[in-house]
């Protein structure tokens, strides 16, 4: 069953042709990584997905149903999570807080629900679990503003977890992580998928892309220039073209 | 008591309405809005008109809330859907639509107001202790709120719109509930300052007003509802106290609204978390 | 030839608001600070063109000297307000834009007194001309001709100077300026220096006109320079300049259309919210 289907999809901002005709589809269970040199429109895209930017052409849709109209936290209630690259954490709760605020979207999706409800312990709960899992165990009563960007990174993953999703894409979520950080967080994710959640991964780290990731998407110059199985991918004479010819760039990412 | 004692109460209750129901549009869910004055005013007139034509003192007081709330929700309408910044400009805006409105209107007295305004019949004591009551329970409702989960997901749409969006929360429909809920009682606000003055005129609303609203809120501590309880009784009695100060009050609140924001821009009670928080270290 | 008067006067205010709204504008590509103060700097300017022309006797000094104090007098805000301010949320500044505006409102009214201050000479006002069946006085040609030369002289800068395209695009998107190579600070005191003349010129051009300065002045048009600014599209100095003749143009008309029931302040408001209703991005902006 396919979750995420991206239809012809094109972005334009002042000068710069951002994304140009772009498509592809996830199936449900899928874990797809979706590479590109810096500025190749990898989060321009993810933006779009989630509605927080509007396509000047193009469609998207989630489960099925096109959703290209719907503000983000419509979509966010259909199952789909994000996580930001430039981390977004609500600077004035600490850690639990951020991610138990998320822990209880069915009671903030309604204002007048949200009135009538005070108690948090199920959902703090809930948040604990979470950041346990992503290896934030211990920092749950942080200010947030205290937490080195690596933990930060790790917070935006939490919060999108605990929204329940059925599909979550993330945005270079491994970045700020030294190598054994990286390889948990990978595992982490890649167990995620094993019980059944669908994921995007957004990644430079291609080591640990190729190593939990089943196909690979490739843009360049806000075009899908390649899509399938890892190894295939990465010898194609195009993307290599794409990437070591960028290597420079793709160091500094 | 004397007559003096009474009236002052009033006018600090109604401060208190005022300033703690700005904080729940501006401190909790980070909307800053310039024009709440104007939503005060039109409460006024509307209860105004409502006492004048015969109604008795609830029916006025909840029309007063309703236009507040009403007008509040048309402007935040306009522009909450809209950017960020779009609404301080059009609050702005409010303030200076309102008072050069109501200036215009033969029917609501132009410049001369409304005056001969019925008494509410409860004297001036009775009316102290209306507009305390009603200022406590503004009090309670805010830190109810604060503590539910409509205070979370506002601190989270103050904190960042974006990320409020990314968990599901509807960012424009809370900010449009913030600034609705919050003008409403400006509105009724309005509608107790009626039946206190029994007298209303247009320049009981303007700009200034707004602005002394908005450092009330700013040098209370944003978001905190006792820090801008105690900063609204600081800056409505420091006038009365010190006949100077009412001479150079706008100097004195400009300059004291520079200096908190350079300084200490969480305001009093950022000062007394720090402290605290030293306090503890040592 | 009525509607041509009208037109022409609601092209002349509109003129006064574009060198108010600019540097708003400006500061607000910049910094993303809505900075309200600026109005203040509107009403110095006038201030200073009077004092300094009733006591030398030139109107021209007076204005020369207003528009180099009140350029001084923007870095300064800048770099003593603003400058610590910009890593807190944008917020704060603003709140320290508004006091510093009520504070220097408030300083004038003591210092001057709630009356302000009149020209003790100022022929020009009264001086009416008749060209091709147009009446229009020496101060009215003087605002065309200055903001005409003060625009044109802007738009040349920052499409020909190196200086002035690493600015414009500085202004449209703060994370380009290293990249140009361009001092971003420079870049910061250049544009409060710039905005700041032009505001002070048109507070001197508007006190010659109304041969008159009060304490006051600069609370209604920082309104409309906000209104201005979000018209516009929020940082597009071609859609400020539209956005602020279109306001003159609509305060002129409707102050004779709708003047009964409105007072023509309170038309700026009305205009801003039907504009924004009908095209939430402003007047030229793309979308968001
Ligand atoms: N809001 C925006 N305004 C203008 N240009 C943008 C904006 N967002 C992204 N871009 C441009 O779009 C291109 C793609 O950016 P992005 O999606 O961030 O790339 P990636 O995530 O792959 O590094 C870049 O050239 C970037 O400069
Ligand atoms: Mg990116």
């Amino acid at each position: 069953m396919t979750t995420l289907h991206v239809e012809s999809v094109s972005i334009r901002f002042g000068g710069v042709q951002a994304l140009t005709d772009v498509n592809f589809s996830v199936q449900k269970g899928e874990f797809v990584g979706l590479i590109g040199p810096n500025g190749a429109g990898k989060t321009t895209l993810l933006k779009i997905i989630a509605g927080i930017l509007t396509p000047d052409t193009g469609r998207v849709m989630l489960e099925g149903e096109d959703v290209t109209r719907l503000p983000t936290a419509k979509r966010v209630r259909k199952g789909l999570a994000i996580t930001h690259q430039i981390v977004r954490p609500f600077r004035s709760m600490t850690t639990l807080d951020n991610t138990a605020l998320a822990a209880g979207y069915k009671i903030t999706s309604n204002p007048l629900t949200a009135a009538f409800h005070w108690r948090r312990s199920q959902q703090s709960a809930r948040a604990a679990e979470m950041l346990a899992k992503v290896g934030l165990a211990g920092l749950e009563d942080r200010d947030v503003s205290a937490l080195p960007l690596g933990n930060l990174k790790r917070l935006e993953v939490a919060r999108a977890l605990a929204l329940d999703p059925s599909i979550i894409i993330l945005d270079e979520p491994l970045a700020g992580l030294n190598h054994r950080e990286a390889e948990r967080q990978a595992d982490t994710l890649a167990a995620l998928n094993a019980e059944g959640l669908t994921i995007v991964l957004i990644e430079h780290n291609l080591r640990e892309l190729v190593r939990v990731s089943k196909r690979l998407l490739v843009l360049d110059g806000g075009k899908m220039i390649a899509d399938g199985e890892p190894e295939h991918v990465m010898s194609d004479p195009a993307v290599r073209e794409a990437y070591v010819g960028k290597a420079d760039d793709h160091a500094a990412a | 008591m004397t007559l003096y004692a009474y009236s002052l109460l009033s006018i600090l209750g109604i401060n208190i309405m005022l300033a703690t129901s700005l904080n729940l549009i501006s401190g909790f869910c980070g909307q800053f809005s310039l024009g709440h004055g104007a939503f005060y005013g039109a409460g006024a007139y509307a209860a105004a008109l409502c006492a004048v034509a015969g109604y008795p003192v609830p029916v006025a007081l909840l029309v007063g809330a309703l236009v507040g709330g009403a007008l509040g929700f048309v402007v935040g309408f306009a522009s909450v859907r809209l950017r960020e910044d779009f609404l301080v400009v059009t609050t702005i805006g409010v303030s200076f639509l309102f008072v050069g409105f109501v200036r215009k209107q033969k029917w609501l007295g132009a410049e001369m107001g409304i005056s001969k305004i019925p008494a509410s019949g409860l004297g001036p004591e009775g009316n102290a202790i209306m507009i305390l009551l009603f200022a406590a329970a503004t009090i309670a409702l805010c830190l109810y709120l604060n503590r539910s989960w409509l205070g979370f997901a506002f601190r989270a749409v103050g904190d960042d719109e974006q990320a409020a969006r990314t968990i599901a929360i509807p960012v424009s429909t809370y900010k449009l509930l913030a600034f609705t809920i919050g003008t409403a009682v400006a509105g009724l606000a309005g509608g107790l300052y009626t039946y206190f003055t029994q007298f209303i005129v247009p320049d009981s609303f303007t700009f200034i007003l707004s602005v002394t609203l908005m450092a009330m809120v700013v040098i209370g501590g944003l978001g905190s509802t006792w820090g801008v309880v105690i900063a609204a009784i600081i800056l409505t009695l420091l006038p009365e106290a010190f006949r100077f100060i009412n001479d150079y009050r706008l100097l004195i609140y400009g300059g004291v609204l520079m200096l908190v924001m350079r300084f200490a821009p969480g305001g009093l009670a950022g000062i007394a978390t720090s402290v605290t928080r030293r306090l503890r270290k040592a | 030839m009525y509607y041509v008067d009208l037109f022409l006067n609601g092209l002349i205010f509109g003129s006064m608001y574009a060198l108010m709204a600019i540097g708003l504008t400006l500061v607000y590509g910049l910094l993303r600070i809505l900075h309200i103060s600026h109005a203040a700097v509107y009403a110095l300017g006038a201030f200073i063109t009077v004092i300094v022309a009733n006591a030398t006797g030139s109107i021209a000094l007076g204005m020369l000297v207003a528009v180099v104090v009140s350029a001084i007098f923007g870095m300064g805000v800048y770099r003593v307000l603003y400058q610590p301010m910009l890593r807190y949320p944008p917020y704060v500044a603003m709140i320290a834009s508004i006091g510093l505006l009520i504070f220097m409102e408030d300083a004038f009214r003591i210092i001057f007194g709630e009356q302000g201050l009149t020209f003790t000479r100022n022929p020009y006002p009264t001086q009416i001309h008749n060209l091709f069946g147009i009446t229009i006085n020496t101060v009215q040609i003087a605002m065309i001709v200055l903001s005409t030369i003060c625009l044109v002289a802007l738009a040349l800068f920052t499409t020909r100077t190196r200086m002035g395209i690493a600015w414009r695009a500085t202004v449209s998107n703060p994370t380009i300026a290293t990249s140009f190579g361009v001092d971003a600070i420079k870049v910061r005191y250049l544009n409060f220096m710039i905005g700041s003349a032009l505001a002070a010129l048109a507070g001197g051009l508007i006190a010659l006109l109304n041969n008159f300065v009060e304490p006051t002045m600069g609370f209604v048009v920082s309104y409309k320079a906000l209104a201005i600014i979000v018209l516009g599209g929020l940082g597009s100095m071609r859609g400020t300049l539209i956005a602020a003749l279109a306001l003159g143009l609509v305060e002129s008309f409707g102050t004779i259309w709708v003047g009964s029931y409105l007072d023509r302040d309170a038309l700026a408001f009305l205009f801003l919210i039907i504009v924004l209703m009908v095209r939430p991005q402003g007047l030229t902006g793309a979308h968001a």
